[in-house]
């Protein structure tokens, strides 16, 4: 059943987006080993080519104006209600999911090259993020977590819910759910979360993002 | 009480990639060459109110807890000794049984701020005296044992949630930390980083912050009614966020911080495979340093 659903959910975002590339940011961060080793350094050869093959891609921009013309009317009307001048300094692609109740009340908080959308559910808190801020792990910390589905969909528990996070457009995106009760339903399995995932398909470029892209302002 | 300390140099800190981000602390003092042993906080009188109704365990309790590998072997060549000279455990270092550990020595977030307006306690309020798993004959969360030195990690202990850094794959996805008295809603906890406040749950701050690769720390079990901060607000690194309490939505916990840190990670699964997503990291050895660095007499803003 669980594999049944992964499936969905990623056939409905290969169906909607196509298949990204695989491709991640390595960020110089403010991290040290105890040793005073880069983290940078101790990355595995494999991670590294996969770190090395997005400072060379950087966001799919083609990919992404693709999937904001699939979005047609839906990114202006989804995106209406979020602080414009929020929007405009992201210089990645804001996903949305194709629900109008869920973004009416939305409010976005950018960074650039990292933004976060709360919305509010009844009884629950939604996150929609996105980042091509991206840390590498040194290679004596290898991550036990599932992740083969495509786009690198992973779904993990929280201590108030389910966090989901997957690759598309070069941009690392999460969607999660945070619940008041601890026993609810959204929370307790990732049912709702990869629903969620599986309808957060709409693409909204801000005025960076635009320019980043290529289609001016 | 936070304990004072001779105001020495500051200790260079050899930085991983040299990406100068925004520094909580830029003119905190070297640490002293010998240890630093701070004396232990008073703990406050034990309250019937403290009681935890769910036994601390902040997990259902029809979730069980996971098994307990053997903790995972350790590197043949013992770590540096850290900057963080004040008597602390090892990171990754659980008790048997108590959950799984890791490797990692990662200082992820080198300029951390001490997020507490005092000092701390990190330990486990699970296996603590007052715990839903603490020892027998030891049922007050307010024992001096729990408000004492050495400091001891618990992000992997025994939890059923995800936390794919340890070895069993679950665990408990941040650290506890106990403020300075057992007394809830006294002890301010204050912003780690400069950020945005971006959601307040019912139990939860969750605060981003500015400077790359934008941590995502969140805050537990504050008293969510006389919180200083509200969504959208952007703080500095220290400002006051709200009082450590043992708010958990319906039934209290025992009075301590929950603290989390997030972020977009890159690496290997164990089978080898890439993957990138958003998940937890180990903030032990960041907030050991950033203590010691409070110790020493730096402040964060």
């Amino acid at each position: 059943m669980r594999n049944g659903r992964w499936i969905l959910a990623a056939a409905v975002m290969v169906a909607t987006t196509g298949l990204a590339a695989v491709i991640v940011t390595g960020v110089t961060a403010q991290v040290r080993t105890e040793d005073g080793a880069s983290a940078l350094t101790a990355v595995r050869a494999p991670t590294a080519a996969f770190v090395r093959q997005r400072a060379q891609g950087r966001v799919d921009w083609q990919g992404a104006v693709g999937g904001l013309r699939q979005s047609g009317g839906a990114s202006d009307t989804l995106a209406g209600n979020l602080d414009r001048a929020e929007v405009d300094a992201t210089r990645v692609p804001i996903l949305l999911p194709n629900d109008a109740k869920l973004a009416a009340g939305a409010r976005i908080y950018s960074f650039g090259d990292y933004y976060t959308i709360t919305a509010d559910a009844p009884g629950a808190g939604i996150s929609l993020s996105g980042t091509t801020a991206v840390v590498p792990l040194p290679s004596s910390t290898p991550l036990k977590i599932e992740a083969t589905a495509p786009e690198y969909l992973t779904v993990q528990r929280t201590v108030d819910g389910q966090l989901a996070s997957f690759i598309r457009y070069g941009v690392l995106y999460s969607v999660e759910i945070r619940c008041d009760a601890p026993g609810d339903l959204r929370c307790t399995d990732d049912n709702y979360v990869l629903g969620l995932v599986g309808k957060t398909t709409t693409v909204v470029l801000g005025a960076a993002a635009r320019a980043e892209a290529g289609l001016g302002g | 009480m936070s304990p004072s300390l001779p105001l020495t140099p500051r200790l260079a800190l050899i930085l991983a990639a040299g990406l100068a981000l925004t520094a909580c602390d830029p003119k905190t003092p070297k640490p002293a060459d010998t240890p630093a042993k701070p004396p232990s906080a008073e703990p406050g009188p034990p309250k019937a109110e403290d009681a935890p109704v769910d036994g601390g365990a902040e997990q259902e309790a029809s979730e069980p807890l996971p098994p307990s590998p053997t903790p995972p072997v350790q590197p043949d060549t013992p770590p540096p000794p850290s900057p963080a000279t004040f008597d602390h455990g090892p990171a990754g270092a659980l008790p048997t049984g108590q959950g799984s550990g890791y490797l990692d020595r990662t200082v992820w977030s080198a300029n951390l701020c001490w997020p507490l307006k005092e000092a701390g306690f990190a330990n486990s309020q699970v296996y603590g005296p007052g715990g839903g798993m603490g020892p027998a004959g030891k049922p007050s969360q307010c024992d001096s044992s729990n408000y004492s030195l050495p400091w001891r990690d618990n992000f992997c202990e025994a939890r059923s949630r995800s936390n794919p850094l340890c070895g069993s794959g679950t665990g408990h996805q941040g650290q506890d930390i106990r403020p300075a008295t057992c007394k809830k809603n006294e002890h301010w906890a204050v912003a780690a980083e400069a950020g945005t406040i971006t959601d307040i749950g019912t139990y939860t701050v969750t605060l981003v912050a500015k400077a790359a690769p934008h941590f995502t720390y969140r805050y537990l079990h504050m008293q969510m009614s006389t919180l200083a901060v509200k969504e959208g607000d952007k703080v500095v690194a220290g400002q006051n966020l709200g009082k450590a309490s043992n708010d958990f939505g319906g039934a209290p916990t025992t009075i301590h911080l929950h603290f989390e840190m997030r972020a977009g990670v890159a690496g290997l699964t164990t089978d080898g495979r890439p993957v990138a997503l958003q998940t937890f990291l180990p903030p032990y050895l960041s907030l050991a340093e950033a203590y010691q660095r409070k110790l020493n007499g730096g402040t964060c803003s």
